[in-house]
């Protein structure tokens, strides 16, 4: 400590205008007081210093070596088992979790000792026992009183000095421009700096990119689309001078820009739309995601200043309480795996998330120790643990009622759920809280064993009757308070439960010698309890558990009472002395109440198992009606502060069953400095969110321009842009990264700012080539291979969001819609054509193909993606239906001009899909492509499955028409519906299956079977159609012609029709539709229809096979289409490098 | 360069790879990973990571019974329950439900082998090759519900999200046969709880997770992904690919970039994939007398198919029993255990038999076992009824081992004499796993990926190489 203790007095404040090194310099003696308390260190450092030269010879030849050899592999640097290290004297001194290992002066109650005699509980080291002489040393060495040597010190000097002069940690420099000549190079600042390091290394950069090469990378960074052929034109043909900076706020200012910039930060929040594996008792979707995924995209577009943009993420419902868009931007902290309710993994995964999303901080490695590398002490995990444990969940809606809210389906549903379950939810809280009431005397018996309670009691299914662990570790905390606070109700209780369990009954009498005389305040109530000596803690409980009963009794008593004699409820005892008891049980603060601000999510642990399965199932309904419903009311998932907060405590190696010291709910120590003060304001959310944003946080700017920087030129200046810590080295541009932070404040956290200092640079404008100068472009590759001095581009491969939407835009399919509900994109129908940022990821079950092509793993934070390459991302590109589907497309595009030579078609193909045109080597072998075509024999739909068509839409009754006929968009191998869900959320439950079906909820969701002529016929039609439910109201059916309008129609409830139309004539192209709709109301309304149509006469000239189609053998799923010449050809540029990279 | 040049460049060099069959182990890790997440010099970092030393065995099979199968009813006897039948055992532990009174097996157990160890009726089959076994009968895990447990057993850690160990192995190892996927799960008619996530790639890249293949389909097109094209036939595709192969090498002329050579191989590869997983899960290829080793039931057929994998250089396999969780016997265990170990006996017994008369024993590690075991004691329903099953049990339980450098017919620990918790030398889930990868040729504290700050390891901070069971 004598070292350090000079700087501990050091203020923040000053440490902060002055050197950001002597702050850190502190932060090392905080750290080291968790290991050791002031007096362990004082101990040491007189210890060590009175020991004579002698002594500390022994000890560093002896002694040091022994205790590393045979006690430091797992009791040292690198493991702790049972917490505890020696290798050095403060370590052994507090020992670990069975208490101090030496005790000097006394080798024989030395549990060191004891243990390597094997004498006592542990038999150490394991394997093998030590020598006599080595146990002699040992002895020795103990008796003489554990001299240690000052070496001990030295080390974590070295550590201390890391840390102070750590890069990262030191404030943001305002970096002097390098002084170098300008030249016609350098546009901006960034390329002053790029050059300067450049021309240290006497290395050039690269000339600058061609034109078409320029807007294609920009506007792929910037929006993850490529250019259309006519933007490449337009740019290419702008010779105004600023040509390049009007591309950049063009695409700065494209809607697409926020999408595109959204995703890298989903990345960053992970992202998803459900909650990963839970019970079935519980909805699995969030009913907010896509809130949230939008008000990103929008904060990005709009430009939102970043601090502002943190800010509303972790405290949207302080800083902005009354914007309730900003509310979404909570989700950040809420779209949190659910752990199956695991509330301390939802914390740690949270914290994880915040720690490194925004100062690249891995805060989540203090869990169980502290950072084995920076300077966070577990003490500070525990801090930030606090903050968010006293923190809970809560929906708010963002959306006005709609009114009258009595007309409203939507509204009523709603308000009928939420009735429901909040009545629910309040009548079992009242019932736990009284089964908890009735039961005090078992929840403390049950404090003398607490190691039988599991702290998440998720492993146990318990009954009514049972004593609920949860309820146990509340009154657990409750007692804690309660001697943090000096209770008199419970001071006597903490005296009995001091003593040790073998010496209880020998030194009761002492305890209550000291009630009765009034040697600390006891309530009055609880002193009469103790006028003889319990036996034992069991009986101290029961004595306060008779006390207990009897209050809950009187107060029973009185609120009967008061219902007979019709008067007002009482509000409380009039004895002062016994309503200070009934506080205990009723009061805002009691264990046995729940937290008024909990639905079920932070409480469902505390009923009984069929309890908690009920209310979820209640929440289930409300959450579905939220996420089904299509006019659905929009909600936020925000965190709010809980009312009565809690300390945190430390939990010792991460485990909650192994409570730990109380800490203070403040900043963390590497960026706060040792004057921090504990947070005053509820959980301490909002002075969290601030601190990270505060203008004296070195790290928050950094990191952010960073992760700019990453994603314009594939790698961060920081190459680990999660990780600031002592492992990341010092970049090789960090001036250029502090200036870039300061740009980041000056322009008011403006991330379209820096978008435009770099993207404007001539560092980005780069070609990918490398200098011209052949000599300097070897001398580049030699020294510097990876390129972290910039003199050249790297190309970028696309991610799977721009692979499959370039896919869609060089078809001219791509829809461009913004926001929404996740969709699903790989079914085909009108969602597939949707932006992949939009896709619906479900934790559990993503589609195989997000993993394949590197999509972040939405269970975790993921700064940077992986960059595989794997066959099966060419399987998928060869066999999937989504790359020939898009290949045909192409070629619908080239046949639109049917005048258009084949010369045409091969440019407009490279137009569409390169922006350019072909080379003449290209156009050649292209054509020679075309030009051999081969016979493509995969399996053809027959002529009878081509003539079915699947799909909805409504029946006009005035014209007799079907309206709206559109494809069902999904088939699950037996049933075409509206998506993998049944019920959809937008067809509800429209579907057609080989025998029958059910239409879609309303009447404008029929469901269709369309049967299309072939040629000219002459047909019947045998129709049976079977509605067997008594329930509901039936359904109605037509058969209606295209040309015709209604053959028939129906009405169907519990019975069959048979009706057989004979002698229809068809024409070519004609559809005949077999519709079926709900009858106004849904319910019971699944049926069976087999349509059999024959030709009467063979007009298809000599095949019989065309005679007679059949529903029920027809049926089949998405039909594949044969990929013909030019769809081949379309295939293979899409699958091209040229397609996939961008240089 | 003309562009008949080109494509006769490209035609011999796709000639060369599809009849050399070219060595792909060193397609592994190097290959796949061009950029792992936050680590820097990727390439260099992978290298180092190959085997630690020889490894005695160079690929895995863990037949996985998930929902946990009764240790007291297969490998590890208690005749103390026949005593205390119907009356409570003096040790009694708290599991996810209530229990009551000892609950003797239903099952006779017999000593089997030279060595005499003892298994039931249940597994008398595999039990001819007890000899060649060791048992783990002190095996513990966290707690006793399904989901943390089977994250534990697979992947290391009850609830956070991790790779499995199927992943670590192909990351440490690389596949031998790059045409095939290098880690496989099958599961016959739908997933295990928890699905995907038992054989997840975690922070690891998605390459390494598992396939998941559903063994229940017969058609390939069913059975991997993308295997087929609809659309276009393999002439078609053949010439399609002649021309990318074209244009790419145009590109790659003026681009100089390692990862354009990587996709471009990576369409081959593609390519030489229909083929071979075509013929891999083709057993009608097998012998007649190797089908009826197997037996004609799903699992038969699942386990012959594995064997083809393993033959194929396939690193890692995991055989799950079905959907959901078969072995969850809360009930009326004795015909269901007895049904559901008739289903897979008779498979691994012919798969032993047939790795071993292929050689392929000695560099095979066969792994068996649940997420947890079940209580001696009889499950209680809500009146106090007796349900006669048995419930999770997390304290103690059985799993074994067999093939190269395993030492058979050993017996590793024990559990108390009810079969409650393990008492003579309890071994972890992270000393399963660091006994695994130590037979794989790593030192489990040494293979690791640096991840938000930390070197991950399987074993976390924990695991000890389970030095007893090993020859």
């Amino acid at each position: 400590m004598g070292v350090l203790s000079g700087l501990s007095f050091t203020s923040g404040e000053t440490a902060a205008k002055t050197s950001r090194s002597l702050l850190v310099a502190v932060v090392v003696t905080q750290f080291l007081i968790l290991h050791a308390s002031p007096a362990d260190c004082f101990d040491a450092i007189s210890a060590s210093s009175e020991s004579g030269e002698e002594d500390i010879r022994f000890f560093e030849t002896a002694v040091r070596p022994l205790l590393h050899e045979a006690c430091g592999k797992c009791h040292g640097e690198k493991t702790q088992w049972a917490n505890l290290r020696t290798d050095s004297r403060s370590a052994l001194l507090k020992g670990g979790d069975t208490g101090a290992a030496i005790i000097p002066g006394d080798p024989d109650n030395s549990l060191l000792i004891q243990s390597v005699r094997r004498t006592g509980d542990y038999e150490m080291p394991p394997d093998k026992s030590l020598t006599g002489d080595q146990i002699a040393i040992l002895e020795k060495w103990v008796k003489m009183g554990a001299p240690w040597g000052l070496k001990d010190a030295a080390v974590k000097d070295s550590r201390e000095i890391e840390w102070s002069t750590h890069w990262a940690f030191q404030p943001i420099s305002k970096p002097i421009l390098p002084a170098i000549s300008a030249t016609d190079w350098t546009r901006t600042p960034v390329d002053q700096f790029v050059l300067a390091k450049l021309a240290e290394s006497e290395l050039k950069p690269s000339p600058e990119a061609d034109r078409r090469t320029l807007i294609r990378r920009v506007t792929y960074d910037l929006t993850g689309l490529p250019p259309s052929h006519e933007e490449v034109k337009a740019f290419l043909d702008d010779s105004s001078p600023d040509a390049y900076e009007k591309l950049v706020d063009r695409l700065l200012d494209s809607p697409q820009y926020g999408e595109h910039w959204a995703r890298h930060w989903l990345d960053l929040a992970r992202y998803a739309d459900t909650k990963g594996y839970v019970y079935g008792r519980e909805e699995n979707r969030f009913v907010h995601s896509w809130i949230y995924r939008n008000w990103v995209a929008r904060a990005f577009q709009e430009d939102l200043p970043y601090d502002k943009f943190l800010l509303l993420q972790m405290a949207a419902d302080q800083v902005a309480p009354n914007d309730l868009n900003a509310q979404a931007a909570m989700g950040f902290l809420t779209l949190s795996r659910r752990f199956l309710g695991n509330s301390h993994d939802i914390i740690d995964d949270r914290i994880d998330v915040l720690g490194r999303t925004t100062m690249g901080l891995t805060i989540g490695c203090a869990r169980c120790h502290d950072h084995k590398y920076d300077p966070i002490p577990t003490a500070d995990y525990y801090s930030l643990y606090g903050v968010l444990q006293n923190s809970a969940e809560q929906y708010v809606r963002l959306t006005p009622v709609a009114s009258p809210e009595s007309d409203n389906e939507f509204e009523k549903g709603l308000q009928e759920r939420l009735e429901n379950l909040h009545n629910e939810i309040q009548k079992h809280y009242d019932i736990a809280a009284g089964r908890v009431r009735g039961k005090v005397t078992d929840y403390l018996i049950a404090q003398t064993e607490l190691e039988k309670y599991p702290d998440v009691s998720f492993s146990q299914i318990l009954s009514a009757g049972d004593i609920i662990p949860s309820y146990v570790h509340r009154w657990e905390s409750y007692l804690r308070r309660s001697w943090k606070e000096q209770d008199p109700i419970f001071l006597p209780w903490h005296q009995f439960a001091a003593i040790p369990k073998d010496e209880f009954a020998q030194r009761s009498p002492e305890i209550v010698r000291m009630i009765q005389t009034g040697d600390f305040p006891a309530h009055p109530l609880v002193i009469s309890l103790f006028d003889s000596a319990p036996a034992s803690m069991r009986e101290v409980a029961e004595r306060y558990g008779q006390l207990f009963a009897g209050v809950e009794n009187e107060w029973q008593t009185l609120i009967i009472a008061s219902k007979e004699e019709k008067k007002d409820p009482p509000t409380s005892l009039s004895d002062e002395d016994t309503e200070a008891l009934r506080q205990v049980l009723y009061g805002p603060l009691s264990p046995c109440a729940l937290p008024q601000e909990d639905g079920i999510v932070g409480t469902e642990f505390f009923f009984d198992t069929g309890t908690t399965i009920a209310l979820w199932e209640l929440q289930k309904k409300v959450d579905q009606w939220l996420i089904d419903h299509p006019e659905a009311a929009r909600f936020a998932v925000r965190m709010i502060d809980r009312n009565f907060i809690q300390e945190p405590r430390v939990f010792r190696r991460g485990n909650p069953a192994t409570k730990g010291d109380e800490v203070p709910r403040r900043f963390p120590l590497v960026v706060a400095g040792e004057d921090r003060q504990p947070f005053t304001i509820g959980s301490g959310r909002l002075e969290l969110a601030q601190g990270i944003v505060a203008p004296n946080n070195p790290l928050t700017p950094r990191v952010w321009v960073n992760r700019i920087w990453q994603h314009h030129f594939g790698t961060g200046i920081v190459p680990t842009p999660s990780d600031f810590g002592i492992r990341a080295p010092r970049p090789e541009h960090l001036e250029l990264l502090d200036w870039l932070a300061q740009r980041l404040m000056e322009s008011g956290w403006s991330t379209k700012a820096i978008h435009r200092e770099i993207l404007l640079s001539s560092a980005y404008r780069q070609s990918g080539s490398g200098p011209e100068d052949p000599q300097v472009r070897q001398r580049a590759q030699e020294i510097d291979p990876e390129n972290h001095l910039i003199w050249k581009k790297d190309a970028h491969r696309l991610t799977i969001e721009e692979f499959r939407d370039s896919l869609l835009a060089v078809t001219g399919e791509l829809n461009l819609q913004l926001g929404g509900r996740g969709v699903q994109l790989f079914n085909g129908g009108e969602e597939a054509r949707r932006r992949t940022l939009y896709g619906n990821i479900d934790r559990e079950k993503l589609p195989n193909v997000y993993r394949i092509f590197d999509f972040a793993n939405p269970d975790l934070h993921i700064p940077v993606r992986s960059e595989t390459t794997v066959s099966q991302q060419a399987l998928f590109a060869l066999n999937h239906p989504m790359l020939a589907e898009r290949a045909q497309a192409l070629r619908g595009l080239l046949s639109q001009d049917p005048e258009a030579s084949e010369a045409d078609r091969i440019r407009l193909l490279f137009e569409k899909v390169f922006q350019r045109l072909p080379s003449p080597e290209e156009f050649s072998a292209t054509a020679a492509f075309l030009a051999t075509t081969v016979q493509n024999s995969v399996p053809k739909p027959t002529p009878k499955q081509l003539a079915w068509q699947y799909g909805y839409g409504r029946v006009d009754l005035s014209s007799g028409k079907v309206m709206d006929f559109e494809h069902l968009p999904f088939f699950t191998g037996t049933a075409w519906q509206g998506g993998t869900k049944w019920p959809d959320e937008k067809l509800g439950w429209a579907q057609l299956t080989s025998t029958g079906g059910h239409p879609g909820n309303t009447n404008d969701r029929a469901v269709i079977r369309r049967w299309i002529a072939p040629s000219d016929l002459q047909i019947s039609i045998e129709s049976e159609i079977r509605h067997d439910v008594a329930k509901g109201n039936g359904i109605r059916g037509w058969i209606v012609s295209s040309q015709r309008g209604v053959l028939n129609q129906f009405q169907l409830h519990n019975n069959v029709l048979k009706t057989d139309l004979s002698s229809l004539t068809v024409r070519a192209g004609e559809s005949i539709d077999f519709v079926v709709d709900v009858n106004g109301e849904l319910g019971f309304d699944q049926f069976e229809w087999l349509l059999i149509l024959r030709s009467q006469e063979s007009q298809v000239a000599g095949d019989d096979s065309l005679r007679d189609w059949n529903s029920k053998r027809d049926f089949t799923g998405p039909l594949a289409n044969a990929l013909d010449p030019w769809s081949q050809l379309a295939q293979v540029l899409l699958l091209s490098n040229e397609f996939l990279f961008v240089h | 360069m003309t562009i008949s040049n080109h494509l006769q460049n490209m035609l011999t060099r796709r000639d060369l790879l599809t009849r050399c069959g070219m060595g792909m182990g060193t397609l592994g890790l190097a290959g796949l990973i061009a950029n792992p997440g936050e680590t820097i010099g990727a390439s260099k970092q992978f290298s180092e990571k190959l085997p630690h030393f020889p490894g005695k065995v160079k690929r895995v099979i863990h037949f996985f019974l998930n929902g946990g199968p009764s240790h007291v009813d297969t490998f590890d006897p208690k005749p103390m329950l026949k005593k205390y039948e119907g009356t409570a055992p003096p040790v009694s532990l708290t599991t996810e439900r209530k229990t009551g009174a000892a609950f003797p097996s239903p099952f006779e157990f017999k000593k089997r082998g030279e060595s005499g160890i003892e298994v039931s009726e249940l597994f008398e089959k595999t039990a001819e090759h007890i000899d060649d076994i060791a048992v783990i009968r002190s095996m513990t895990a966290q707690v006793p519900n399904h989901e943390p447990s089977l994250m534990l057993m697979n992947c290391g850690d009850s609830v956070l999200s991790r790779p499995s160990v199927g992943t670590w192995v192909l990351y440490g190892l690389g596949s031998e046969n790059a045409n095939l996927p290098g880690f496989i799960a099958m599961c016959p008619s739908g997933m295990p709880v928890k699905g995907g996530e038992n054989w997840q790639s975690g922070f690891l890249p998605g390459a390494f997770q598992g396939t998941y293949i559903d063994s229940k389909h017969t058609q390939l097109e069913k059975l991997i992904e993308n295997i087929r094209s609809p659309h276009a036939t393999r002439e078609i595709q053949q010439r399609q690919l002649d021309l990318l192969e074209m244009m790419n090498r145009r590109h790659l002329e003026e681009h100089q970039d390692p990862r354009l050579e990587a996709r471009i191989q990576s369409f081959e590869l593609a390519f030489r994939m229909q083929m071979e997983a075509a013929d891999a899960f083709d057993i009608s290829q097998e012998p007649k007398h190797i089908q009826e080793l197997y037996g004609d039931g799903v699992h038969g057929r699942q386990t012959l198919i594995a064997r083809r994998l393993l033959e194929r250089g396939v690193r890692y396999l995991q055989l799950w029993h079905g959907a959901g969780q078969p072995w969850d016997n809360h009930e009326n265990i004795e015909p269901q255990h007895r049904k559901l170990s008739g289903e897979i006996d008779g498979p691994i017994a012919a798969l032993i038999t047939d790795l071993k008369q292929r050689g392929l024993f000695d560099d095979t590690l066969i792994l068996w076992g649940g997420e947890f075991g079940r209580t001696p004691t009889v499950e209680l329903g809500g009146s106090g009824s007796v349900k006669y099953g048995r419930d999770h049990n997390h304290y103690g339980f059985t799993v074994w081992m067999a093939g190269g450098g395993v030492r058979g017919g050993t017996v590793y620990g024990g559990t108390d004499d009810f079969g409650f918790k393990a008492v003579d030398r309890p071994a972890s889930v992270h000393d399963f796993h660091a006994t695994i990868l130590h037979l794989l040729g790593f030192d489990h504290e040494k293979l690791t990926y640096r991840y938000a700050g930390r070197d991950f390891r399987l074993t976390d901070v924990h695991g000890h190489v389970l030095h007893d069971i090993l020859a």
